[in-house]
This record gives structure tokens, sequence and C-alpha cells, in this order.
């Protein structure tokens, strides 16, 4: 065993991998970066490989090309996700869930992009309202691809258990996980643009709030009901209260 | 990104809320009277989207009622308490004119309304999604209170930011800190003990579930928001 093995006289070199790019540089500073993105694919590879292209491409004029192809990849993704979650009910949550989901997602959005804008220009923004659009459209791109990866492990589940709180627990888990990593493309695009992100920090909070809001106000996403919008209003933390606790006194159920 | 904003009518109200050096201090410096024009058009719009959206929780009636109500608060809190603003800031040691504390003022209050008619949309999802009055007591005074709530925290949060932007202004124009920090603790101090008097004259903006819509309650002069909280400490601590 003391036999040494001869070195090889030319070892192969790995391939060299692309250095992450300094997060403090300016936007553009590298050429790549500046490359325009044509495409809803181009876009897609972009948002998850070359976010800091996606954010200098976002600051640039004539931008709206690249926010259209980012709401488009976040609506269809957002409809595919929810097909997945309507796989568990089935019937009309076939249609209803993605329908819900896309929907809400984007009314969020909207709902929050005035707010969006004053907080940012509270920390010093100088972006425009299409560039804060824009990011706002990205973080919602990069939620809804990450939930397609999320999708087989929650079809699978789905087709597994009857019960309608672990479910909803393993969705909001997933959407939750997702939304961490779209935030944080939003704040990387806002980190080059406001001199405090305490403004934006506030908005997460309150973005977060109107989300979770959603998911109650357009129930029944995951279940069943008789109507496509729910008869009582209730805030989700109510609405979620009384789900777990019909979960554990009743029988795994899939009605609502 | 450092690119100059392009003109489009968001471009001033942006750089209002920024509180850019130049816009602001020139406002409070030269308070001309169509900048001083532009800053009530934006505290009337503002401040009336948010109250409109606050109010709708009740009913439309009551919509329109605070989407009224909220500006003249505001506005008639600048009005009465000029002359005093005025004559303060010298004795503090800022030598400004009447005209340039009412126009200090009410960019302060124009950055506010800004920062409460950007949340307007918030503040209507969560009232389109809350409790009813038409349903259950219980959750309906769910509904008020969560409303009410949400209402003080976003008025608080824009207020802070709108005083934090005239202390800027303040430290700029008078070059001390001190100087700035007394006469911004001076003139809030002043506007918030009109404000929330005005405010108890004025009420309600959202509307209690069990009592009927009115554009003012019939005891609105009689009494005031002090005598009302002594009144309400002094039964809590006799019982």
């Amino acid at each position: 065993m003391n036999e040494s093995i001869p070195p090889s006289p030319a070892a192969p070199v790995p391939p060299k991998l692309t250095p992450t790019p300094d997060a403090s540089a300016p936007l553009g500073a590298d050429a790549a970066e500046r490359a325009p993105i044509r495409g809803i694919v181009a876009a897609i590879e972009a948002v998850l490989r070359e976010p800091r292209r996606v954010l200098f491409n976002l600051s640039q004029p004539g931008s709206g090309a690249i926010t259209a192809a980012l709401l488009v990849i976040a609506a269809v993704c957002a409809l595919v996700y929810g097909v997945v979650v309507g796989t568990f009910s089935g019937g009309t949550q076939l249609w209803a869930a993605p329908v819900k989901i896309a929907g809400g997602l984007l009314v969020s959005a909207l709902i929050c992009l005035p707010s969006l804008f004053i907080f940012a220009c509270l920390g010093g923004s100088t972006a425009r309202l299409g560039e804060v659009f824009g990011l706002l459209a990205g973080k919602l791109a990069l939620t809804t691809i990450l939930l397609i990866g999320f999708a087989p492990v929650a079809w699978v589940f789905s087709q597994s258990t009857e019960s309608l709180g672990w479910m909803g627990v393993l969705h909001l888990a997933f959407w939750g996980i997702a939304a961490l990593f779209g935030l944080r493309f939003m704040h990387a695009g806002f980190g080059q643009l406001v001199r405090s992100g305490a403004g934006v920090k506030v908005w997460t909070v309150i973005y977060l709030l109107v989300a979770l809001q959603m998911t109650t106000a357009l129930r029944p996403i995951l279940g069943r009901a008789d109507t496509f919008l729910p008869a009582e209003k209730k805030f989700f933390l109510a609405h979620w209260f009384d789900t777990l606790d019909k979960a554990a006194k009743a029988e795994p159920y899939r009605q609502r | 990104m450092n690119h100059p904003v392009p003109l489009t009518f968001v471009a001033p109200i942006a750089a209002l809320v920024r509180g850019e050096a130049g816009l602001v201090d020139e406002i409070v410096r030269d308070a001309d009277r169509h900048e001083m024009a532009r800053q009530v058009a934006v505290i009337i719009v503002g401040a009336g989207l948010f109250g409109a959206a606050m109010g709708a929780w009740r009913s439309p009636t009551q919509a329109l009622y605070t989407a009224v109500k909220f500006p003249l608060i505001v506005l008639l809190t600048t009005l009465a308490n000029a002359l005093l603003n005025a004559l303060l800031a010298p004795q503090l040691g800022l030598d400004l004119r009447l005209r340039q504390t009412l126009a200090a003022v009410l960019t302060s209050f124009a950055i506010a309304s800004l920062i409460l008619g950007s949340l307007s949309p918030v503040m209507l999802f969560l009232v389109w999604s809350a409790p009813v009055v038409v349903e259950k007591v219980r959750s309906a005074s769910l509904g008020f209170e969560l409303v009410q709530l949400t209402g003080v925290a976003a008025i608080a949060f824009a207020g802070l930011a709108g005083n934090a932007r005239m202390l800027q202004s303040l430290r700029r124009l008078g070059g001390s800190e001190t100087v700035a920090w007394r006469i911004m603790i001076a003139w809030l101090a002043g506007n918030l003990f009109l404000g929330a008097q005005l405010a108890w004259n004025l009420r309600p903006f959202i509307g209690a579930p069990e009592l009927p819509v009115e554009f003012l309650r019939p005891n609105a002069f009689s009494g005031n928001f002090y005598e009302t909280v002594f009144a309400s400490l002094a039964r809590f601590l006799t019982n």
C-alpha cells in the first residue's frame, strides 16, 4: 500500500466558474450586466442567474418591455402553480385556484405599488415609478419561478394527504421561501437606489400582511366552497386559527 | 444609477418626499403663493384619499364625509397655529416670517399626506376584507378596531416622516441642530394640542358600528378632547 501514484504530467484544469459580482460595485460596471435582455426566456435566465443584469436593464429608459416580460412570467408561473394547488380538491378548483393565485399576487403588488414608490423616496430613491414597478415585477417573477420549482413536491403531497391544514401550511411555507428570495432581489435593486433602506423594510411588512390577507379574502384557494368568493369576511389570523381548530377536531376532510 | 429624474407630475412629488435640500429649503425660504397652493392641493388629495378609504368601512356616505374632514383638520390646524408658530420661531432662534413658517408646516403636512395617499389602496383593501357592520356585532367591532388601529399607525408613521423632513430643513436653514429641534418640538406640541381637539370636534371618521352615519356628532361642540380624557381617567381611577 506504499506505492505512490505518479503525478499526471498534465492534470486537467476544471473550468472556472463565473465569479459572483461585487454587490457594492455600481450596476453596469461589468460589460455583461449591460447586455440587453430580449424575450421571456432570456428574462427568466437573467432573473435567476444574473439579477444585476436585470437591475441594470430596469434602470435604463425604455425598460417597459422587460417589466412586461417579468409580469407575463409571474402570471404564467402563478397559473401553473395554481393548477398544482387546485389538484388537491379537483373539480372547479382546477381553474379557480390558478385564477385566484395569479390574480391575488398581481393585485397585492398593484395595491402596494404606490406606497413602495413613496417609501423608496423616503429613503432617498431617485428611481422612476416605472423602475420601481419593474423591481416589483422582478420580485414577483422570481417568487413564482421558484414556486414552480416547489410544484412537484407540492403535487406529491396533495395526492398523498387529505389534510387541508397540512397542505395550507405547506403552500404557505413554499410561498414564504420563494417570497424571501423575491424580496432579496428587490432589496438588492433598492440597495443601489436608496440612502436608507428603512422605508423599503417597513413597506415589506405592509406587503406581506396584504399578501397574507389576500389569501383569506380570496378563499377557498385550497379547499372547496359553494361560492367563488367567501360570504363571510375574516382576518387571515382568525381564518388560520379556525381552519387549524377544525382540522384538529374533525377527521381529515377536504371541505372548508 | 444616478440618473436625472424626468419631469413628470410624479417627479415633484418624489422630490418632496425625498426631502431634496434645494427644493424643500426653497419652498420655505421663498414661501411662494403658487407653491403653497400646490402643497394645499397635495394635502386635500392625499389626506382625502386616505380618509375616504377609512370611512368606506362604515358606508359610502361616511367615506365622503371623512374624505372632507381629514384634510380639513390638517388645514385648520395649520392656519389656526400659523401666527403662534411664526411668533415662536424667532424666539427660539430662527428668524422666519409668517409665510415661511406656514410654508414649512404645509410642506411637512404635504409629505405626510403623500404617504397617507400612497397607503390608501392598502387601507381600502383592509376595509374591503374587514368584517362589516351588517355582520355579527362582535366581528364588526373587531373590524372597526382593526381599521382604527391601522389608521392610527399609518397617520403616526406619516406624521413622523413629515416632521423628520421638516427638521432636516430647519437644521439647514438655521445652521443649528439645537435650534431646529427646539422649533420642531414647539410647533409639534402646538399642532398636536389643537389637532387633537379639532379631531374630537369633527368626529366620527370611521363611524362606530352601533352609531348612525353623521357628518358631526350631535355633541360635537359640547366639551373638549382633554375634558373627555380627564373624565375617563378619573372614572378609571375611582372605580
